[in-house]
Order: C-alpha cells, then structure tokens, then sequence
C-alpha cells in the first residue's frame, strides 16, 4: 500500500508542472506587450518600461519561466498590481472562509445525503425513494442563487432568525460563526445533496443484489447491519469519488455564494481580480485551484486502498 | 458404487413442507412452485434435483425467509421445522432462526462474501447477530469452528480478506459460518459447483463430517447427478416447480420411474469415451509449439512477482477432429486459449493457423487471420450484446471481412438453421432466448467466419445435462459437415469424454499428459490425471443404463 501512495503522490509532480507551464505562458501568450496589458491604456513609456523590468520581461523566455519556477517554489507568488500586496497573503487571509464555508458544506451534505440515499435504495421504488429522487432532480434544476435568495427570505427576512449576509471567523465564536455561515453551506448543500443521495441510491442498489448481501441475511445480521456495515462500504468507492469531486468543485466555484453571501473568500478575490486585470493574482488562483483539484483527487485514490482491500494498483 | 443406504424412519422429522406453493408477485400465471413437499429427518441428506428454473432454489429461500418481498410470494402451504411454521413468523422472530436453527451455503464461495471484511469478522457476526459472548470468548468459539472446517493456519486465514484465500478456503469459511450456531438444518444451495473436483470432493467430505459430529439435517441442491450418488441419503426430483418424484438413491438411481427423472438420468455423459474418429487428410490446421505466458507487472515501487501462466505447452490438431485441454482452475488452460485467440499476447512461442505463424503478428497483420479461428465462451448469457439483435452479430463479423449486406444476412438465416433454430430468430434480442439456444447463437456467430479451428472455451459448463447433450452433439454434427477442428477447453472429464479425439491434462502451466481420449481416461499415466479421474463422482455408477459401471 505505501508503494501505491508514494507512486500517487510523485504522479502530482507531472501534472503540477503542466498547469504551471500553462499559467506561466497565460500572460506570454496573450498578443501584445504584457507589459502593456498590464499597465493598462492610460501608461506612460516610463511606466511600461518600469513594468517590462519588474517582470523581468527583458529576458529570454526561458530563463523568466525559471526565474518564475524559482520564486513559485519560494512561495513567491508575485505582487498585485492593484493593491500592491504581495499575492501569497492576499489567498492567505481569503482562503480560510472558503475552506470553512466549503468543509462545513461538504459535511452537511453528507450527513444529509448518505442516508437518504441508503433508505431510497433499501426501500426501493416507495414513496420515501421517489421522494428522494424528486428532491433531487429538483436539488440539480434550482440554480444555487435562486435557493440562496429564497433561503435570505426565509429564514432572514421573514423569520428573522439568522443574519442576511456576512461572514464572522470561528475565533470571534463559534455561534457567530455558524449562524452566519449556515444559509450559504445549506444554500451550496442542496446541489451536492441531490448529487450523493443519486449516487449512493444507485450504487447501493447495485450491492443490494449482490451475494454476500444475501449471505448476511441469512446469518440473520439486523438489518441496519446489512445496510450499513456490509452494503455501504461496499458501495462507498463511486460515493467517495462524487463526494472528493465535489469538494473540490465546491472551492473553485464560490463565486457566485460568495456574492450573494457577501464573504471575503477567494471566490470573491478571483472575481475581483478577473475585473481589475490583476494578472498576477488571476495566476496564482489558477494556480491554487488545479492544486486543490490534484491534493483531494490524491486523498480519493488513496482514500480507496483503504474502503478496498482489493485495490492495488 | 457404494450408496448410503441409511433409513431415517424412526429419526425425529426436522423439516416438513407441506404443499408450498410460491407465485410471481401480483402474476396470475402459473406457480412458481406447485404444492411442493419435502420431509428432512435428522442427520439425513437430502438432495434436490433438477434443471435451472426448476424451483429449487425457491424452495430453499423460501425456508430461509429470503425470498425477494417484491418478486416473489408464498401464496400457499406450510414449512415446518421441529414443529414451528416459519411462514407464520414476524419479520424478528425469522430472523433469530437464520443461523440458529437453519443456515444456508451457496453456490458461489468467491462473491457470498463480504470482500471488504475479514472472514473471521464475518464468522463473528454470526455470534453478535445472536449471542451475547464476551469477545474472548466468541474469538474462541470462531477459532473452533475455523479448526474443525479444517482451515490452515487459522490465525492468518482469521485476518484475511476473502480475496487472498483459494475457492475452497472460502466454502469452508462459509461453511463455518453455517455451522457456528449448531444449527439443526442446514441448506447448501450448489455448494461445489464453483469448484475443482479435487476441492469439491473435499468439501462435500467436510459436510458429510460436520453431519454426522452434529447430527444436522441436510437439504443439498444440486444439478449434479455425480454428486447426487455420492451423498445423497434421499433424492427428490424437481421439473417446473413440482416435485414429480422422491425415493432413497439407490431406487432412484436403479429404477427411475418418471419418464423425466430416466431422461435427465440419460443425459449424464459417461465417462467412457466415445471412439476417436479417423484420422483422414491429416491437415494441420493449428500447430502451436513452445508456448509460454507469464503475467507480472514490474513498476516502480511494486514488486510484484511474475506469474507463469503457461510453458512449454505444445500441440497441434488436424482438420475434423477434437483436442481437449483439460485441469483445474489455475492450471493454464484458458490462458492457451486465449493466446491461441490473440486476446492475449503469449511471451514465447508459435502459433500456427493455417501455416501461418501468427504468435507475433501485430493487431493490423493479425486482422487477416482472425477469420480461421474463432471461440465460442463459456457464459452465453454475457456473450451476446444485450442491444444487439441477433441478426447484427451475426452479420457483423462477416461484414468486417467484405461480405455484402444482403449476403450475410442470407447467410445468418442459413446458420441459424444448422444450429437448429428457426431463421426468423435474427430479428430478436438475445434475452428471448434460452442458455442453450443461445450457445447455438455463439456458436452460429462463429462458424459464420467459415473457420478452420474453433475454441470452444467451457462452451457447455453453463448447461443443465439435457441441453449440455445437444450443443455437445450439434458440434459433432457440425465437425462432420465442415471438417472443422475443434479445441475443446473443459474442467469436466465427463464432457471430454464424449467429444475429444485427444485430450491434453494441464497442471500449473504445463502439459502433463497428451494422448487418445480412451487411453487418457482409461488408462491414465500421470499421478495427477489419476487424482483428477478419482475425483470424479459417481464414477462407478453408469447413470444412462441405470446400473453399477462394468469394469473395463
């Protein structure tokens, strides 16, 4: 198993340089003077030359893409041109809300979705199975602003029990921190809820017909047990894959909560980036992103060895 | 042949069905099962036999209380074990008899289990699900049970996953688990169907073993009529969901007396072999020399260690007549055929099909000579493309080598006839048809190619008898009118024996014996040949002539 996860974890140093090749010739590529794209239309000749100089665009190509490579491992992500902040404690100070707002969704669909998966497919075709598919496909059609704005009316305006929008850190208290926290992580949820409960009721229901199943069942093991113990972990693998996937989706795509919630996460920094041409910040979030992807769809592989004996590759 | 010939007339009755009938859920059509009786007497071994569908294995589930809730119904009857009807029990109180008065084996040891959990967990919880031993204790009682199944090195196989134990460490396991509780019935639905003979010949020893320590009761289901005479104390005879006949073994096995039961009794093969056919022409048309596979993947990391599949495996057939390959699992016949196929690539060696040495050729120059070897597979219920109709595979291999259209389908109409089905069959999809029509799909599919040799790769194993007869006689007729050569792959001796000209044994890869089919069977030379033929059973009773074989 420890071969297995050594040859996973060097299979990432590939993939990893790929994506940087790629970020480093997003701004190479682009037609026209960097410089000039970055200084914007209202430069002046010193200013572009102060700009082509700080870049070290003066180089040869591949000697910026080593230089570049050389402060990237440093941690050096460059400085913004905005606010001139260097771009590593700009993410450093936005991607904690992400990842809170995102593990905390991550874990309510969870507990939410597995179990209704597993009773939809253990009670297949009743009403509680279709109920939970119709929640589901409504969970995939609803668009998460919609939901969002619907779940601010509700429990927000009318009901006056939890804040509009904001977002409090776990250190100012931990009641702050969820109650302004739990619109958006249910808001986010139902996508990912309606996804797991499909994913779990389809792939239990394919275990439920297997043999070792009915072998259970006649030990006269309880039924939870049968569920639980022997059908779920069974089925976990594809379960594992929906639930990795999208929690790396999940930190990529919070931009549009972070919107409507008013959150400083990252979502909010890239959107902000995106429309002030900050080229250095909209890199490293490309950057940070494919990270992301490539750290948690490591954790599934190896998380599979661990579901599955039998998985060896 | 030695029968038990064993009277439970004054044993306490265990099991009493009394006319069970059994429908399809919210069907009006005919029963599943028809007011089916069964008595069991302590200690006796029952057998219940009968073709695929016959409702035998409804019958065990229905005692179990396991029957699919939303497919299938008791709809009638009683099952009475020690004076208890089950049918009357709650969903709880049923549940407190599984393993505690009644288990249940099945046929297949490698998927009955849990693949995610250690089998001495899996034991276990046959005591947690109903007992209250402190652990030390049921670790104890798990370790005995694991001993007395005769399991080796029982505190490694105690925490092992089911995938690193062979097929009969696994029924043994199974069999533990059935047994833990001491329960008074126990029901094995095809226990050793799955497995060698060497290995089923061992368990059915164990079962016989544990019945008579524990004086359990035995409902044994079987298709097998070998296995019938060696264990069976009572015989019942199943067909459409009707028991139509039940006797002790000896009196089923000397004087049948349905029509059915002699039918199904005759179309047990023997295992004389029938006479080699001539030897005429003498063209080579498979010559395979020195064949060698060995399996392994060498990364960075791993260590796995290579597996040597086949070696030195050489032979060759001519125009007309059958090679068998026969062993157990693991011994490499497969892996020649699919090396003679090119499905796989074989590491060493050559392979000659019509003179042409095609071990090397690449995808591009193989496509060229796939037509002169074709295969037939072992599952006809996976072989054939569900979406597919039968028309469309049948014309699909032709079409790739330049048959027109029209004339392929006037051709698959043609084929359809000479394996015996109607030609109006091409329009409908292969779940319309039965297992054995099926095989005569497959087996139209492939000598569509008009080819010289055909793989036939345990293209009957899946068979009941009766239909195992036919398939094995249409390939000989087919043999006749095209000349075509047959290679044979087959575990069951008693298969070979009726249609091989030759028969190769293979053990661990190699070829340990190669000659005529009579003198292999009849005279075999090699220790392991002989193990392989002592396995065999109900190998002194000639089941089509009803009596105790005349020694050669």
């Amino acid at each position: 198993m420890l071969g297995y996860i050594i040859r996973r974890i060097l299979a990432v140093i590939p993939v990893m340089a790929i994506v940087a090749v790629f970020v480093f010739l997003l701004l190479r590529l682009t037609p026209g003077d960097p410089a000039a794209i970055l200084a914007g239309d209202m430069a002046t000749p010193e200013q572009l030359a102060r700009i082509r100089e700080s870049l070290g665009l003066t180089d040869p190509i591949h000697i910026q893409f080593i230089n570049w490579v050389g402060r990237l491992l440093q941690g050096d992500l460059g400085t913004s041109l905005i606010s001139n902040t260097p771009v590593m404690s700009m993410i450093g100070s936005r991607i904690w809300p992400t990842l809170q707002v995102g593990t905390l969704t991550i874990i309510i669909s969870v507990l939410i979705a597995v179990p209704m998966g597993v009773i939809a497919a253990w009670r297949h075709r009743s009403w509680i199975d279709y109920a939970v598919m119709s929640f589901s496909v409504l969970g995939f059609s609803v668009p998460v602003f919609v939901i969002g704005y619907i779940l601010i009316k509700i429990f927000s305006i009318e009901l006056r029990w939890l804040p509009v929008q904001g977002y409090a850190s776990p250190s100012d208290g931990i009641g702050a921190f969820f109650s302004r926290a739990l619109l958006p992580c249910l808001t986010l949820a139902t996508i990912y809820v309606a996804l797991i409960a499909r994913m779990t009721r389809a792939s239990l229901l394919e275990v439920l017909g297997e043999d070792y199943v009915r072998t259970a069942r006649a030990k006269g093991v309880k039924e939870k047990y049968v569920l639980f113990r022997h059908a779920l972990r069974n089925a976990a693998v594809p379960i594992m894959t929906i639930i990795g996937t999208g929690f790396a989706l999940l930190i990529s795509g919070v931009v549009v909560t972070e919107s409507v919630f008013n959150i400083p996460g990252i979502g909010r920094l890239t959107v902000d980036a995106i429309l002030a041409r900050d080229y250095p910040v909209i890199q490293a979030m490309i950057l940070l992103t494919s990270a992301i992807y490539v750290f948690v769809n490591l954790l599934i592989d190896i998380s599979y060895t661990f579901i599955d004996p039998r998985i060896r590759y | 042949m030695r029968f038990k010939n064993r009277r439970f007339d004054d044993a306490d009755r265990v099991l009493n069905i009394r006319d069970l009938s059994v429908s399809l859920s919210g069907g009006h059509q005919r029963p599943i099962l028809d007011k089916v009786n069964v008595t069991i007497h302590q200690g006796e071994t029952v057998c219940l036999v009968g073709e695929s569908g016959s409702g035998k294995s409804v019958t065990s589930l229905a005692v179990m209380g396991l029957l699919t809730k939303d497919a299938l119904t008791v709809t009638g009857g009683v099952i009475d074990l020690e004076g208890q009807n089950l049918l009357e029990l709650d969903h709880k109180a049923m549940r407190q008899m599984r393993a505690r008065r009644i288990s249940m084996i099945f046929q297949e040891p490698m998927t009955a289990l849990n693949p995610v959990m250690q089998v001495g967990a899996q034991i276990e919880e046959v005591l947690d699900s109903h007992t209250k031993l402190p652990p030390r204790e049921k670790k104890k009682r798990v370790v005995d049970i694991m001993n007395q199944v005769h399991l080796p090195d029982v505190e490694r196989i105690y925490n092992s996953y089911p995938h690193q134990l062979s097929g009969g460490q696994r029924q043994r396991i199974m069999i533990a688990m059935a047994l833990i509780l001491e329960p008074k019935l126990l029901i094995a639905d095809e226990p050793t169907t799955a497995l060698d003979v060497t290995t089923q010949n061992q368990v059915l020893a164990l079962i016989t073993e544990l019945q008579e320590k524990h004086g359990t009761a035995v409902l044994f289901i079987t298709h097998d009529m070998g296995v019938v005479a060696e264990i069976a104390d009572t015989v019942y005879v199943m067909k459409d969901g009707q028991i139509i006949e039940h006797a002790p073994v000896e009196t089923l096995l000397r004087h049948p007396t349905e029509e059915y039961t002699r039918r199904l009794l005759q179309a047990v093969p023997s295992l004389i072999p029938r006479p080699a056919r001539e030897r005429n022409g003498a063209v080579e048309v498979l010559d395979v020399e020195g064949l060698r596979k060995v399996y392994g993947i060498r990364r960075l990391f791993s260590r796995a260690k290579p597996t040597l599949a086949a070696q030195d495996v050489s032979f060759s057939i001519i125009r007309g007549r059958t090679l068998g390959i026969v062993g157990e699992s693991g011994s490499g016949k497969s892996t020649v055929a699919r090396c003679i196929m090119r499905l796989i690539d074989p590491t060493e060696g050559e392979i000659r099909v019509a003179s042409t040495d095609i071990a090397r050729l690449s995808r591009r120059e193989l496509r060229p000579h796939r037509r002169h070897i074709q295969i037939v597979f072992q599952d006809p219920f996976r072989s054939l493309n569900p979406r597919w109709t039968i028309g469309q595979s049948l014309i699909e291999g032709q079409l790739n080598y330049g048959t027109s259209r029209s004339e392929a389908i006037k051709r698959s109409g043609e084929l359809l006839e000479l394996v015996g089905l109607p030609a109006d069959a091409l329009k409908r999809y292969p779940h319309q048809f039965s297992g054995g029509q099926r095989q005569r799909i497959a087996i139209a599919r492939a000598i569509a190619m008009r080819p010289d040799v055909l793989v036939a790769d345990e293209a009957v194993s899946a068979l009941d008898v009766s239909v195992q007869a036919q398939v094995l006689q249409l390939l000989d007729e087919l043999q006749e009118k095209l000349g075509i050569a047959i290679l044979f792959i087959t575990h069951d001796l008693r298969v070979a024996a009726q249609i091989c000209d030759e028969v190769v044994v293979m053990q661990h890869g190699r070829i340990v014996e190669h000659d005529t089919a009579a003198n292999v069977l009849m005279h075999p030379q090699h220790d392991y040949t002989r193990a392989l033929i002592e396995a065999a059973p109900g190998r002194h009773w000639d089941f089509a002539n009803f009596k105790e074989l005349e020694p050669a």
